[in-house]
């Protein structure tokens, strides 16, 4: 008998849905296409809120400048075009001269001015990060933007898509607290679908905005975001047709195989590009024995992260020695060093820290928080518990719900916890803040696990200011170098995330934010 | 007067037990750890000091517990129950949209439970010591003894996706645009299977309750007397024996409600119900204190309600007994 | 000869109720024997079939196998179950006696208090006490004691009240015997079989409770549990329906044996019961 497990990840399951390949059909206009928001978000408002379910609802609503195609190129949305200057000190921005508020207003670079420089800053980490870089933004005239640098910045695009760079309505926002306006719970933006109703603990409706700024767009008439707290309901939801589209997380990643063999049913991974999420284990170097480097690496070579990929999340995603994933610009996994799967080597570099083993045959004891995100990470944290003990350490997991993890991360109360990370396709973004020095405080980072290494960050700010692709390259890939010698994280994989849609849900995938694009292209076969 | 009197001193009851369940479980959910500001940080993107510590500004977290106390009392006294963090909007108009789902999922069950519990433990009182006896006793513990969102995911996959009988999921047909009757029709196919499910659970309890009791009162010496008058077995049955047993079935009805709205919980988030228990819930899961405060008021009122509703029925079906606080 | 059958007859439920608990607690005691090794390694290929390649009840999708961890599983949920009980018991046991005992205004505050415990949603009470302290096996035992002892208090104090105006108590209080000494040796001993029938019950409760709290995600995660198996296995009741079958059948077999245990003892005790009190 073969079991499942032998077979390739997708084999028996439909092919990879050639989500690009439907354009010979003539697109159909009208139709409701049923999805699945899971959490129900706080807001449907992308502007101050970010996690996966409401940047979901939010992105048909609220529009960015930019958008990037699978192919990870800057594409164009409310920008018509750009040009950037070949010292990488002006960006100017065209816009389109047509697009509007939900609410009818115009949409004009006041708003973009407003956006960039008050809105994004007070309420968005990364952004503000990112726009300190910039040293003035004006409105040219009514359609055209122009940023002047500090410094070159070539990230400086990825920025704009619709989450980093949100653009909000400055007549509904300026002077007010973002956090308080009113019309959160009824966002205005300029995007394909306008908020309608939102039955909480049911369901959210979009409806197409008949004013929208590309003409003949959107195709869909309205959008339903089912809520269905337990993954169970939501395969069976799938399963019966109530709704046309399970993303990434929705059902755990074993369930995918299985709904993926249902008729008329098609699974992609195409859609994640942008987002790119990388999966590991964060440690917490302030405490021993995780101060010591060889400690890190035995827990390197502890795991098998074929394992990982194979068996608890289903044979999808790709195993991953180092701090980038493949599609990241300058990703250069040749220079990373890697630890293969090897219990021996592990005890053998916990023998020469001269960590023994105790009576009870336990070398050292840790605390583990496992991601509160399913039944998938528990088994995660499971397996590592599992793997920890062959070499002889003791992991206690504790699962706690998410405002308890923060506050113990946070306030540096552990020593491994599962996470994952939307590394985006430029470094300057994600990758450099999760290992700066000065982002190690307690309490204050996105260096949670407080490494330190000063001449590092000195790199990380130099490459993510070099305007020379060539130059670039050499910071990043030595330090890649640096990372993976130094192992301040447990890189383990990168995350396939699938979504599974029924045949009739046509060009859903039609740039590298997959489902959290506007979804303005998508149309329903008859 | 006495009426009066009996209203007064139960409302009186009511107000003191919500207000000490209110300022319980306001410590209890201050000691867990993270608060609305780690969560509103991290939904928001911007997990640092500076932003968390508006937050707790904002909503007077960075206060000393007592001040936090004194000022949530002073609210809750004039009813105003705050507004939920998370969402933004008043707690009380959120659980005021939850609070019918649950409340019809809850008495479905309940009168669900109640008939078919005490229907069979009569007879299977009737036929103690017999095969009929055996299979009924057997059957509810089969119920009793499964874990309640292991039997409402059979039931989804029997009935929903093997058979299509019922709906899986939702309180209605989302977007189904129906109204009137057809509403009420698609409500009711939507209500069978979690009502059910979360109605068996008590099924076994009724059964045992009434069984018992039946039995208990039918050895006693009224029922021997009347029986000797020559009074037909059935107005026997009718009159004497199941009345008087019904008594500490409404006793264990009235103490069961705490338990039922709380086992709502479960049900609602196997079947998607949109009620008020997995409201509380994610307020739990969010540090959302103002809106799970609010819930556990709001249902401890609930259960108040239902327990005045049983000591009526029960001064109803017992004359003896006068209505007492 | 002809005495025992009818007797048996009568009391089936007790006779397979207890005969169960020990077939049960046979096997719970042999499960270090049986299967030494940790029941959270990983010994086998994972999604083994039942009775494929050796494994009884198959494995689970990390390769552990079932059958070891429903007989380990076992210790933990029963003692959960008993240690959780027996808190209640003996909480609502104390509560009960006292204010039934003395009556008056300490019955009154101690019935409010009571009230108060039965009028708070149950669940949402222990799902909020989980969720402060962290999911443990002691905070999960802690939770379902504090939301368990009322209805045991209101029982033990049914007891007392109509205990206390016999006889043999009143001789006692007369012959000068200490307050404790008539509420632990004169009137608890007569209370003790409802309290036995409640306690049966509640242990099954306790496991079903636990159960729960595992399927919304807040339980114990080092050590296996029913509670534990069949809430893990359940997200993958569709690919592995034996992952949570299993352990639902033990839980199961179980909360039945119990439930025959307490329902014969109450059909056993209760006429007895009937004649001490009109005696």
């Amino acid at each position: 008998m073969i079991s499942r497990r032998q077979l390739g990840a997708l084999a028996g399951a439909a092919a990879l849905s050639p989500a690009l390949a439907a354009h010979a059909e003539e697109p159909r206009r009208g139709g409701r296409l049923n999805l699945i928001v899971q959490p129900e978000p706080a807001s449907a408002f992308i502007g101050i809120n970010r996690l996966g379910p409401s940047a979901f609802v939010g992105s048909k609503i609220n529009e960015g400048l930019l958008s990037f195609g699978r192919d990870l190129k800057p594409r164009p949305m409310l920008a018509e075009s750009w040009e950037v200057s070949p010292d990488g000190l002006t960006y100017v921005f065209r816009l389109r001269r047509n697009a509007a508020w939900h609410d009818g207003r115009p949409f004009t670079s006041a708003d973009v001015v407003y956006s960039i420089t008050e809105f994004l800053p007070k309420v968005f980490s990364r952004s503000r990060a990112v726009f300190t870089n910039v040293d003035r933004v004006t409105a040219v005239d009514a359609h055209t933007v122009e940023l002047k640098m500090k410094h070159p910045f070539p990230g400086l695009l990825t920025v704009f898509e619709r989450s980093g760079g949100t653009m909000v309505p400055r007549h509904i926002y300026e002077g007010t607290d973002p956090y308080r306006n009113p019309a959160n719970e009824k966002p205005i933006g300029t995007g394909p679908f306008k908020f309608a109703e939102w039955r909480r603990g049911s369901f959210i409706r979009l409806e197409r905005n008949e004013n929208y700024w590309q003409p003949d767009r959107p195709y869909l008439d309205e959008i339903y975001f089912h809520v269905v707290p337990d993954a169970n309901g939501r395969s069976v939801a799938f399963e019966t047709g109530q709704v046309d589209v399970l993303r990434g997380g929705d059902v755990e990643w074993f369930e995918v195989r299985r709904l993926a063999r249902l008729p008329e049913v098609e699974v992609t991974e195409a859609g994640w590009e942008f987002l790119s999420p990388l999966a590991w284990f964060n440690l917490n170097l302030r405490n021993p024995p995780l101060n010591d480097v060889r400690f890190r690496r035995a827990l390197s070579h502890a795991i098998d992260r074929n394992f990982i990929v194979r068996t608890i999340f289903a044979g999808f995603g790709t195993p991953c020695d180092g701090p980038m994933t493949r599609g990241m610009a300058f990703s250069d996994p040749a220079a990373w060093t890697t630890y293969k799967y090897d219990t021996r080597a592990a005890i053998a570099l916990l023998d020469e820290m001269g960590l023994r083993p105790g009576r009870d045959g336990i070398r050292a004891e840790l605390r583990f928080l496992p991601l509160p995100y399913g039944e998938t990470w528990l088994r995660l944290g499971d397996y590592l518990r599992e793997r920890l003990r062959a070499i002889g350490i003791r992991l206690n997991v504790t699962p706690v719900d998410m405002p308890t993890l923060v506050q113990r991360v946070n306030a540096g109360d552990f020593d491994i916890f599962s996470n994952f990370v939307y590394m985006l396709p430029d470094p300057a973004m994600n990758f450099t803040q999760v290992y700066r020095s000065d982002m190690k405080a307690i309490g204050t980072s996105s260096n949670l696990g407080g490494y330190d290494n000063p001449e590092l960050t000195a790199m990380l700010l130099r490459a993510e200011r070099t305007q020379d692709r060539a130059e670039r390259q050499r910071l990043y890939t030595e330090i890649q170098k640096i990372l993976t010698r130094d192992v301040p994280i447990l890189w383990t994989h990168e995350i396939g995330f699938l979504t599974l849609h029924r045949k009739k849900v046509r060009n859903l995938m039609a740039t590298g934010l997959g489902t959290d694009d506007t979804l303005a292209d998508t149309w329903l076969a008859g | 007067m006495r009426q009066l009197e009996f209203v007064v001193a139960r409302l009186l009851k009511v107000v003191l037990v919500m207000f000490g369940i209110v300022v319980l479980n306001f410590f209890l959910v201050r000691l867990a750890p993270g608060d609305p500001a780690t969560v509103l940080a991290g939904e928001a993107g911007a997990v640092d000091p500076q932003f968390m510590s508006e937050v707790r500004a904002r909503y007077g977290l960075d206060r000393p517990i007592h001040e936090q106390l004194a000022i949530y009392v002073r609210r809750v006294a004039t009813l105003d129950f705050g507004e939920s963090y998370r969402i933004q909007r008043p707690a009380m108009d959120l659980i005021a949209e939850r609070l019918p789902a649950t409340l019809l999922l809850s008495l479905s069950a309940f009168v669900f439970a109640m008939a078919a519990g005490v229907a069979l433990g009569v007879l299977a009182a009737r036929r103690v010591g017999r095969w009929q006896d055996m299979a009924i006793s057997v059957t509810a513990l089969v119920f009793f003894a499964m874990p309640l969102f292991w039997v409402g995911l059979m039931a989804i996959l029997l009935f929903s996706v093997q058979l299509g009988w019922l709906p899986a999921y939702g309180l209605e047909t989302v977007g189904g645009g129906f109204s009137g009757l057809r509403r009420a029709f698609d409500i009711a196919a939507h209500l069978v299977l979690p009502a059910t499910t979360l109605g068996l659970f008590y099924v076994a309890i009724y059964v045992r309750m009434t069984r018992a009791s039946v039995l208990e009162v039918s050895r006693l010496d009224f029922v021997r007397t009347a029986r000797a008058k020559g009074i037909r077995e059935p107005r026997i049955w009718r009159r004497h024996i199941l009345k008087n047993a019904l008594l500490p079935v409404i006793t264990l009805a009235s103490l069961q409600a705490g338990s039922l709205v709380g086992g709502a919980v479960v049900t609602e988030t196997v079947f998607a119900w949109p009620g008020v228990g997995r409201l509380a819930f994610e307020a739990l899961g969010q540090r959302d204190y103002n809106l799970l405060l609010a819930i556990f008021a709001v249902t401890s009122a609930v259960v108040l309600l239902f327990n005045l509703v049983a000591d009526i029925v029960y001064s109803l079906v017992d004359p003896r007994i006068e209505a007492r606080a | 000869m002809k005495d025992l059958l009818a007797w048996s007859r009568h009391h089936w439920a007790l006779l397979l109720g207890g005969g169960m608990l020990a077939v049960l607690a046979a096997l719970t005691l042999a499960a270090p024997a049986l299967y030494p090794e940790d029941p959270l390694s990983m010994v086998g290929p994972p999604d083994v079939r039942p009775f494929d390649e050796g494994f009884l009840f198959g494995t689970d999708s990390l390769g552990r196998d079932v059958a070891a961890g429903i007989l380990h599983g076992a210790r933990t949920s029963l003692l959960l179950g008993l240690v959780s009980t027996a808190c209640s018991v003996l909480l609502g046991t104390g509560v009960g006696a006292v204010a039934g005992y003395f009556a008056g205004r300490v019955d009154d505050v101690l019935m409010r208090l009571t009230e108060f415990f039965q009028t708070i949603p149950s669940f949402m009470l222990a799902l909020v006490l989980v969720a402060v302290l962290s999911p443990s096996i002691w905070t999960i035992v802690l939770a379902i004691a504090v939301v368990s002892w009322p209805p045991v208090a209101r029982l033990v104090r049914a007891e007392f009240l109509s205990l206390r105006s016999r006889d043999f108590v009143k001789a006692a209080v007369v012959g000068g015997h200490p307050t404790h000494v008539i509420i632990l040796r004169h009137i608890l001993p007569n209370a003790l079989t409802p309290i036995i029938v409640t306690g049966s019950l509640m242990v099954a409760s306790a496991i079903l409770l636990e159960s729960a709290l595992s399927f919304l995600g807040l339980g114990d995660r080092n050590n296996i549990t029913w509670g534990f198996m069949i809430g893990a296995g359940r997200s993958m009741i569709r690919q592995a329906w034996w992952l949570s079958a299993i352990p639902g059948l033990a839980i199961f077999y179980t909360v039945l044996a119990l439930n025959l245990l307490g329902q014969g003892l109450a059909d056993l005790l209760n006429p007895l019961l009937a004649r001490t009190r009109r005696a």
